[in-house]
């Protein structure tokens, strides 16, 4: 080179790449929510594959190079086992919606609680820490072995991924900043044969992670004034409503995709359902489940302390009818509302043993 | 102090129906109350507000050099014992530590920045074809990076023990950060009348892919090499925007790979001075991944593209242009010297191959 330059010789350029571009021409405009990811779907560049060839990480719509080697690990390469119709929606809410958990939070107005209700936060943070881990490791580990021919869907498992980081570290928070501690772990999330970390198909992780698993937390979540002291335990369980509403979105949107475009894998998906309801109150993984230890102290969050068990208990119950109600909202929404009428889905007998 | 009393007046009530009301109440156990390893920690917010580094008081904020544990235990609660370990490779603080990383956390959360609303698309205007291709050329190869980087980050974090859960955290942020690269580099080659281009080389995304000795082995490739290259790249794009569009996405995604950067480099420091027998082995993913790297280099499509941006133009290219991409080529080489220096690794120019060594980089090219 520096030979060239002390010469004063030109660099020989071989452009020849400029004619191997993807569809050009493309001018994507603004919308009123800015420049979103549904804006770029133009042309060619909005057209996914249904099955993906693509295995060297190249953006979708850009020109193949011959010889590129197959370094992506994906094993996720059709497009109905990832897919969802509102992915781009979802992600750029995500972005407009993340919050920080150091400065959006109005901490100053914790007070000291009594003892029983501390103590029962300081559980119900503990195992939301606990739980928050598994929900944001798993998509983490599936975005990795999907082709980005899916990126739509990729980004939006990654805003859940840091989402997921967010409530981990809002409910560690809240439990060292009153008094309390971290507690007793449940291992709610250990290597269970059918937990979610040993899914090896995406909609069977989906299933338990999304629709049931978050399902349930979202409804806790949701519920989350019955059993706040203070504005900062509101604001937390407001904001981490808002974000799980977006994870279980995922969840019923893309099984929604899955029945429509993939009817071969629908009994494999109902088996997937039965599997979920099966623990929907027995699995350690639902805070308002049978498990003593997350279900006694939301108890006393919600009845006002240990005095008022008895009341809290009777709103845990009520609180866990919600949980199968919406459960079943959602399942009817993804395209699988038969089951709770051909006699297939086990809900109406939960339903009528949810005090046990 | 709030009692249980008053909190009932603030707190909304939930009706219950007769059925609900008539349950019978089983006895509760208690057994998890007073189960604690430390009780009576008051962590007050700061001028930062309440930060992930500021709970590290008392035992919550002993980590200790080897997490055994292989379930989502949170550090600092009583463990459960008895259930099926999930899949933590990552065992050893010296791993994949870096005393920075719940600060980079928290500052990437205030950091955040949404391409869709930030950027002003709508001041874009319509540039020269040759330049409005090369452009489209380079976010196309910097889309392939940031797909690449977040691969390689999520295949590593659900490998990671949660007694370091400020490093998965962090984590979390840099494989958004390079989402949301990949997205504004996607929209950039889309908005003005562009497309996408011509699919990158991929020497040294097989290697960060491949590289499954070890995290620290993954990120001396991931930052020594691609992340600082790359930040410098869009350093030098920065100097040569053609509009505020661009200039906003690199001063956004600059301050992103500062602190993914800032994260590798304080890694490597750390597991030096924990394990100075890891020399060894960055050494090598360094040697390799300057082969790789070169083999890269040797395509034109990138360094051509790059030039034509710098140099305004094809004609400017020919020799403006191209003497900036040089340019640009050696302050990477400074800067990775610079990073080697300060973690005390024996790297020198001599060692790299001739394509990044100033004098001798004619006879690489001939």
């Amino acid at each position: 080179m520096d030979q060239q330059t002390q010469n004063g010789a030109e660099f020989e350029l071989d452009l020849g790449w400029m004619e191997k571009q993807g569809e050009w021409g493309t001018h994507a405009e603004p919308s009123k929510n800015g420049l979103t990811l549904a804006d770029i779907q133009v042309g060619s560049y909005a057209e996914t594959p249904e099955e993906s060839r693509n295995l060297s990480g190249r953006p979708r719509g850009a020109v193949p190079r011959p010889g590129s080697m197959p370094i992506g690990n994906y094993t996720v390469r059709t497009k109905s086992e990832i897919w969802l119709e509102n992915a781009s929606f979802l992600y750029e809410e995500a972005l407009q919606r993340q919050w920080s958990s150091a400065t959006d939070i109005p901490w100053d107005t914790i007070e000291p609680l009594p003892d029983d209700v501390e103590q029962a936060q300081c559980q119900m943070a503990t195992f939301l820490t606990e739980v928050e881990f598994v929900a944001g490791d798993v998509p983490s580990r599936w975005v990795s072995k999907t082709s980005p021919d899916f990126y739509e869907a990729r980004n939006v498992l990654m805003a859940q991924v840091m989402d997921e980081s967010r409530h981990m570290d809002v409910f560690r928070k809240r439990a060292l900043v009153n008094g309390g501690g971290l507690m007793r772990a449940t291992g709610a999330t250990a290597g269970f044969v059918g937990g979610i970390d040993l899914a090896r198909d995406f909609t069977e992780m989906s299933s338990r992670l999304h629709l049931s698993g978050e399902g349930a937390v979202l409804t806790i979540f949701r519920m989350g004034e019955l059993m706040a002291y203070n504005d900062a335990e509101k604001a937390i369980y407001r904001l981490c409503a808002q974000d799980e509403a977006r994870h279980v979105a995922f969840g019923v949107m893309h099984m929604r995709y899955m029945a429509a475009n993939a009817p071969e894998r629908r009994e494999e998906i109902e088996s997937y359902l039965d599997e979920a309801e099966a623990g929907m109150l027995t699995d350690a993984a639902n805070p308002a489940g049978q498990l003593n230890q997350t279900s006694e102290s939301l108890s006393i969050m919600l009845g006002g302390g240990r005095k008022y068990f008895d009341e809290g208990f009777r709103k845990l119950v009520s609180i866990r009818k919600r949980q199968l109600q919406e459960y079943q909202k959602r399942v009817t929404s993804a395209g699988f509302g038969d089951r709770f009428k051909n006699g297939r889905s086990r809900l109406g007998h939960m339903m009528a043993n949810v005090a046990n | 102090m709030a009692t249980a009393k008053d909190a009932d007046r603030v707190r909304p009530a939930l009706t219950l129906t007769k059925e609900e009301l008539e349950v019978e109440v089983p006895e509760p156990r208690l057994n998890w109350m007073n189960q604690w390893r430390e009780w009576g920690v008051r962590v007050r917010p700061g001028k930062k507000g309440l930060t992930l580094g500021s709970l590290n008081v008392g035992l919550y904020g002993e980590i200790p050099m080897n997490w055994p544990d292989r379930s989502r235990n949170p550090r600092g609660a009583i463990g459960v014992t008895g259930t099926p370990p999930v899949a933590i490779q990552i065992k050893d603080k010296v791993d994949l530590w870096a005393p920075c990383a719940a600060d980079l956390y928290e500052e990437a959360i205030q950091r955040r920045w949404a391409p869709a609303t930030d950027v002003d698309w709508k001041a874009i205007h319509p540039l020269p074809e040759d330049i409005e291709r090369a452009i489209c050329q380079v976010c196309t190869e910097i889309c392939q990076y940031a797909i690449i980087d977040v691969e390689v980050i999520t295949s590593w974090q659900h490998q990671m023990a949660y007694g370091y859960h400020e490093v998965k955290q962090f984590l979390a942020t840099t494989s958004l950060d390079a989402t949301r690269r990949h997205e504004a580099f996607r929209k950039r080659a889309l908005v003005n009348g562009g497309g996408l281009g011509y699919e990158g080389p991929c020497q040294v995304s097989r290697l960060l892919l491949e590289s499954s000795s070890g995290w620290t082995e993954t990120v001396t490739g991931l930052i020594l090499i691609r992340a600082l290259f790359t930040q410098v790249m869009i350093r030098y794009l920065n100097r040569f925007a053609y509009n505020g569009v661009e200039r906003k996405i690199y001063e956004c995604v600059t301050q992103d790979f500062a602190r993914l950067i800032t994260y590798g480099v304080e890694h490597i420091k750390y597991a030096l001075a924990h394990a100075p027998d890891k020399q060894g082995s960055i050494l090598t993913t360094l040697a390799i991944g300057f082969r790789m790297f070169n083999r890269d280099l040797r395509d034109p499509v990138l360094r051509e593209a790059l030039a034509i941006v710098f140099g305004g133009g094809i004609a400017g290219a020919r020799n403006e242009g191209m003497l900036v991409f040089y340019e640009m080529l050696d302050e990477y080489v400074q800067e990775l010297l610079d990073a080697c220096q300060y973690l005390r690794l024996p790297v020198t120019i001599e060692q790299l191959p001739r394509v990044f060594q100033k004098d001798q980089r004619h006879s690489a090219d001939s």
